[in-house]
């Protein structure tokens, strides 16, 4: 049942490359956007099969591939990577429906498109460590020849530096898994043979720095996280909204699955760092957002910092924090794809990102009214406004990382404020004020233009008022993550002692 | 029936909300054919059948201990959220004043912005703001009055932005949402730790919890003055009161519900976290500090204005800072009554503000005069609005302001002698407005000014029938002290300061020659100092802005050539080294023998010397 998620892409990809060349364009879309509808249905009929009152993987799938190294095709869906792969399945078609119909290479286009949902879908789903280094690792080609075929002026370094950093983090990972596996003598990579292995404290700990710092780059964690604003400013639209839409979650997943989940004891010694470093994503984040000019720009630190949350949430590692973490993935995967669609329509309209130019854009007749209107609604989910996703996520994110790094999260939350600061000037600057003559005669504008962001508006502030719909998938696998030792203790006994917020 | 009425009194807030969605077509220009007009009807309508519900659910509730409705919300795993509703005769009773006044401003705004584009637009910002301030006020929970309270923030935001195409609008509303940002920010995280130090975050449990709560002194404080941080920046109390000045660009209609019932909205909120607040010190000081500062400091501003809704704006800042302290000085119900009266006078006042604005298209007081004899019901409007919010019997904020310092005169000179000064200088600030506005000579924009049309000049007259009533009803109400309990020395003290406020302000405006203004560089600095708010703006710029502008550039910097360009560096590095070592490749295989071989001898040299 899962494989039909990463094969059906797959097939649909093969099919699209053998069309012929005269008409490639509408056809080669046809058949993408059948093969995303097939599977995005397939996702929704697998999310009401799903069982929530169960804490394991379900629907799993096992056979043996090269057995002398351990590789097996082992899939398994859980509470953490359902929300995860609807997300994909959801933003893959939504990019697939919000391509450029006169794009250059269009069969290339919609078979990477199909090859990334299929990659991506692969790795949330595998439960053999090999298996999800492959999966990992195949996700990235699609996207490296998207931004560097397809991408702005500078693609070439773009692409490359986005390569050479994920392919880094790949190597990381790899070899972190390959010596859990070694070290443990099991000689087997399956996911739930590994967990918490039997190793020296010292051991465990060299292993989990080393795959946190291969996930790290693909958050991206400050330092690690300079490849994401330029691949994001030189990508295509739909390659944006599926970077930060998925791609990043990658990163968030991998740290919850394999950092949290295979070294539970040895997470307590890194997590206060962990908390630190959240705490710097989400300051630095912003505080760079403030001063950039380019709307892509804005957007992509804007994700350094809101992933800050997820490291906030994974660090604190008690089971709410740890379903605020999922809820943050999700919230963020929405949010961040709508900021880039609408940007994307920006650009395609006026030809700049550049909000130093851009002025007045709401104007009713000739400006972007409806654009500027999903686009308030955007910044103000991402800035955390009640009765949209970003609220719900970030309140339990606050709530349950409060009592186990109280600092950290009081620093954390001050991001929420500056947030604010950026947005708003990125709308006040670009939808306010009076529309230049310059900008007066913008192209028209259609509704397959508008569609896929009312699509995740709707989507937004649907799960902002019913949250439990986004909640209560992830219960029981949060609650098997997490940990439920002495800081469960610590705070229930919280009332009682002094916050040390004071210092 | 009365089951099913307070079982569904969650629509209440929802009615305004709903209106607001379905006003998209028109706001969005979907619907271009008709013109905006039917999405203003619609707007009107559904805030009508809010109004009847919520009258309803009065009658109901009347005579009903507190009811209580919730509604499940957010459960995940151990945290469970439901958003819990307060039935009573306080919160219906201020839901429907919600409503009235919505409805009342909605017709006038008909008249207002008859001749604007974005009409449609307006209403759907009237009935998301409406919908929010009854939301509000039924809220028995922190979390939910929490929720909303941003939600007010984001359409005030909006409202600001009304006239997004003019450049002072754009830095209005961006100061507007920042500004109240910092108060929320700082009041949710009072409200995410008091959720986890309480455990539940309903008003009632809060209450109890509080009176038996062990918190170290420290953490009392924060949560104290993080939980007042959010009131004091949504009723511009200093000092987050830079955007109160700016925000008077937005349209006329939307500051009668700023100026009545969102303020009172931000302190209603204050009133219910009080028992929290209390458990510090700390807190309270700082909430009659601030209340005290803002009340004297704004009523000065105010006379130093020259713009009209400016002028008025600034003493509702000055009456919410009575309202702050009253609450400071743990007095809950005289609070809600200096609300509720001043409420409604305030809305008067805006009212006969916007007709006069209407008529002349200026808001500038300089530019005006005369207007008196050209519109009679606005200038009777403006002065039964103008008594009922000074401290003079028997209209309404007489009988807050005395219930106000009844308990406290004996044990603290200095608080009632604020309320004077306050008092009186609000007066005099009117009179002066008055005297400026309808007195004096005709000046060229208001030679031909008409009284306003009737969308403007019925709810206008409503209102001030309102006003007269008021005091009626206030003794219906059991709200009046008993006759023979009225101290008569506080009455003739706040008569006092009302006339002496009066009479100099007749003295220096209402005179049939004005006399010459006081002028000096001292006098005129000091003026200047007030007209532009104490030089807040400055302040901010100076503080604030500066420090996160010039954060953020050095991040920015510190990002593009510290971080990316290690990044950089290394990459250049390793292609020079690629570069420069191709030319040791020679070709000759005996030199690659001999690399070989010292690398093995020196690699067992290593090996033997670790081992």
């Amino acid at each position: 049942m899962l494989s039909v998620l990463i094969w059906l892409p797959v097939i649909g990809a093969l099919i699209i490359s053998c069309l012929p060349q005269e008409r490639a364009a509408v056809r080669g879309r046809q058949v993408a956007l059948m093969f995303a509808t097939i599977v995005l249905v397939w996702t929704g009929w697998l999310v009401l099969q799903f069982d929530a009152s169960v804490a394991g993987f379900q629907f799993q799938e096992s056979l043996p591939w090269i057995q002398q190294l351990g590789l097996r095709y082992q899939l398994g869906m859980d509470g953490l990577s359902l929300p995860l792969i609807v997300l994909n399945s959801l933003l893959v078609w939504l990019a697939i429906y919000s391509s450029d119909t006169n794009l250059n290479r269009p069969r290339l286009w919609y078979c990477l498109m199909l090859l990334l949902e299929a990659g991506v879908a692969g790795a949330f789903l595998a439960e053999n460590l090999l298996l999800f280094f492959l999966f990992y690792e195949v996700e990235l080609i699609p996207l490296y020849l998207m931004v560097a075929i397809w991408g702005g002026a500078r693609r070439g370094y773009a692409a490359t530096k986005f390569l050479i950093y994920t392919a880094l983090s790949g190597i990381l990972i790899l070899a972190a898994f390959f010596g859990l596996a070694l070290l443990s003598g099991t000689g087997s990579f399956d996911y739930t043979v590994l967990q918490n292995p039997a190793l020296p404290i010292g051991t465990q700990l060299v292993l989990l720095i080393t795959l946190m710092i291969g996930f790290g780059i693909k958050i991206p964690v400050v330092p690690l996280h300079t490849w994401l604003p330029d691949t994001h400013v030189e990508a295509p639209t739909p390659a944006s909204v599926l970077l930060a839409g998925v791609l990043l979650k990658l990163g968030t997943y991998g740290i919850l699955r394999f950092g949290l989940g295979l070294f539970p004891e040895t997470w307590q010694i890194i997590a206060p760092g962990l908390a630190w470093l959240a705490v710097v994503n989400v300051l630095y984040g912003s505080f760079v957002a403030i001063a950039q000019t380019d709307m892509k720009k804005i957007v992509a630190y804007s994700s350094v910092g809101h992933m800050g949350y997820i490291l906030l949430a994974a660090a604190a590692a008690t089971p709410l924090s740890i379903a605020g973490a999922i809820a943050q993935m999700v919230s963020h995967g929405l949010i961040s794809a709508l900021l880039f669609f609408l940007v994307g329509v920006v650009y395609a309209k006026t030809g700049t990102r550049d909000v130093t130019v851009l002025r007045g854009l709401l104007n009713p007749e000739r400006g972007l009214p409806l654009i500027g209107t999903l686009m308030i609604a955007g910044v103000m989910a991402s800035a955390g406004i009640p009765g949209m996703v970003g609220f719900v996520a970030e309140y339990i994110v606050y709530r349950s990382s409060l009592p186990i790094f109280p600092v950290q999260t009081l620093l954390c939350m001050v991001g929420v404020g500056l947030t604010a600061v950026y947005f708003l000037n990125l709308v006040n600057r670009a939808f306010f004020g009076r529309l230049p003559d310059a900008l007066a005669n913008l192209p028209a504008i259609y509704w397959k233009d508008r569609i896929p962001s009312i699509v995740v508006v709707v989507l937004v502030i649907f799960l902002g008022l019913q949250p439990n719909w986004m909640t209560r998938w992830s219960e029981l696998t949060s609650l098997s993550l997490g940990t439920l030792d002495d800081r469960a203790m610590i705070a229930a006994s919280l009332a009682l002692r002094p916050l040390r917020s004071a210092d | 029936m009365v089951q099913f009425l307070i079982e569904t009194s969650w629509w209440v807030p929802g009615y305004g909300l709903l209106g607001a969605l379905l006003t998209l077509p028109w706001s969005i220009g979907v619907v271009r054919r008709t013109g905006p007009r039917p999405a203003a009807y619609i707007n009107v309508l559904m805030t009508l059948v809010a109004l009847i519900h919520c009258g309803l659910l009065l009658w109901v509730v009347w005579d009903m201990t507190t009811q209580y409705v919730s509604l499940p919300w957010l459960s995940v795993l151990d945290l469970d959220i439901t958003l819990s509703l307060e039935l009573s005769r306080v919160s219906v009773g201020a839901a429907l004043i919600i409503t009235v006044l919505s409805l009342i401003a909605q017709i006038f705004a008909l008249g207002y912005l008859e001749k604007d584009w974005a009409l449609a637009r307006f209403y759907a910002l009237m009935g998301f703001f409406e919908g929010a301030m009854s939301g509000l006020v039924l809220s028995n929970s922190l979390f939910l009055s929490y929720a909303l309270l941003e939600m007010l923030t984001l359409s005030t935001y909006l409202l600001v932005g009304f006239w997004y195409a003019q450049p002072l609008v754009v830095t209005a509303a961006r100061d507007a949402f920042l500004t109240k940002r910092v108060g929320d920010v700082l009041l949710l995280m009072g409200v995410v730790t008091v959720g986890l130090l309480a455990g539940d975050l309903d008003f009632p449990y809060l209450e109890a919890w509080a009176e038996t709560a062990n918190l170290s002194p420290l953490v009392a404080n924060l949560v104290g003055l993080a939980l007042i941080a959010g009131p004091v920046g949504k009723c511009a109390q200093f000092p987050l009161n830079l955007w109160l000045d700016e925000a008077m660009e937005g349209p006329n209609p939307a500051s009668i519900l700023r100026n009545s019932v969102v303020v009172a909205c931000g302190a209603y909120v204050l009133i219910r976290v009080q028992p929290i607040v209390a458990l510090s010190p700390v807190a309270l000081t700082t909430l009659m500090v601030l209340g005290t500062v803002t009340a004297i400091g704004s009523s000065l501003v105010a006379i130093a204005q020259i713009d009209i809704k400016r002028a008025l704006s600034h003493t509702t800042s000055a009456y919410l800072g009575l309202v702050f302290l009253a609450v400071g000085m743990q007095q809950d119900e005289v609070a809600l009554l200096f609300l509720l009266t001043h409420g409604i006078a305030k809305a008067l006042l805006f009212m006969c503000t916007g007709s006069v604005i209407l008529t002349t298209s200026t808001q500038d007081l300089r530019e005006m005069g005369g207007l008196g004899s050209r519109m009679p019901a606005t200038v009777s409007s403006f002065v039964i609005g103008a008594l009922g919010s000074v401290g003079l019997v028997p209209l309404g904020c007489f009988w807050a302001m005395y219930q106000w310092a009844a308990p406290v005169w004996q044990s603290s000179l200095g608080l009632l002698a604020v309320l004077l000064l306050v008092n009186g200088l609000t007066a005099f600030g009117l009179t002066r407005v008055f005297g400026l506005v309808f007195c004096g000579a005709v000046t060229p924009k208001t030679r031909r000014a008409p009284e306003s049309p009737w969308p403007i000049a019925v709810p206008m007259v409503a209102m001030a029938i309102a006003t007269l009533l008021l005091p009626a009803m206030l003794y219906r109400w059991h709200l009046l002290p008993a006759w023979n309990e009225v101290n008569l020395a506080i009455v003739a003290a706040l008569f006092a300061s009302s006339i002496t406020g009066c009479g100099l302000g007749v003295f220096f405006y209402l005179g049939s020659r004005p006399l010459p203004q006081p002028s000096g560089a001292v006098w005129n600095s000091f003026q200047d100092f007030l007209a532009h708010d104490f030089r807040i703006e400055t302040l901010y710029r100076l503080t604030v802005v500066f420090a996160v502008s010039q954060g953020s550039r050095f991040t920015a910097w510190f990002d593009q050539y510290v971080v990316d360009g290690m990044v950089n560096l290394l990459g250049v590095a390793s292609l020079i080294g690629g570069e420069s070592l191709k030319y040791t490749i020679s070709g000759r295989a005996r030199n690659y023998l001999l690399t070989v071989f010292i690398g093995v001898i020196l690699g067992i040299a290593w090996l033997g010397w670790m081992f």
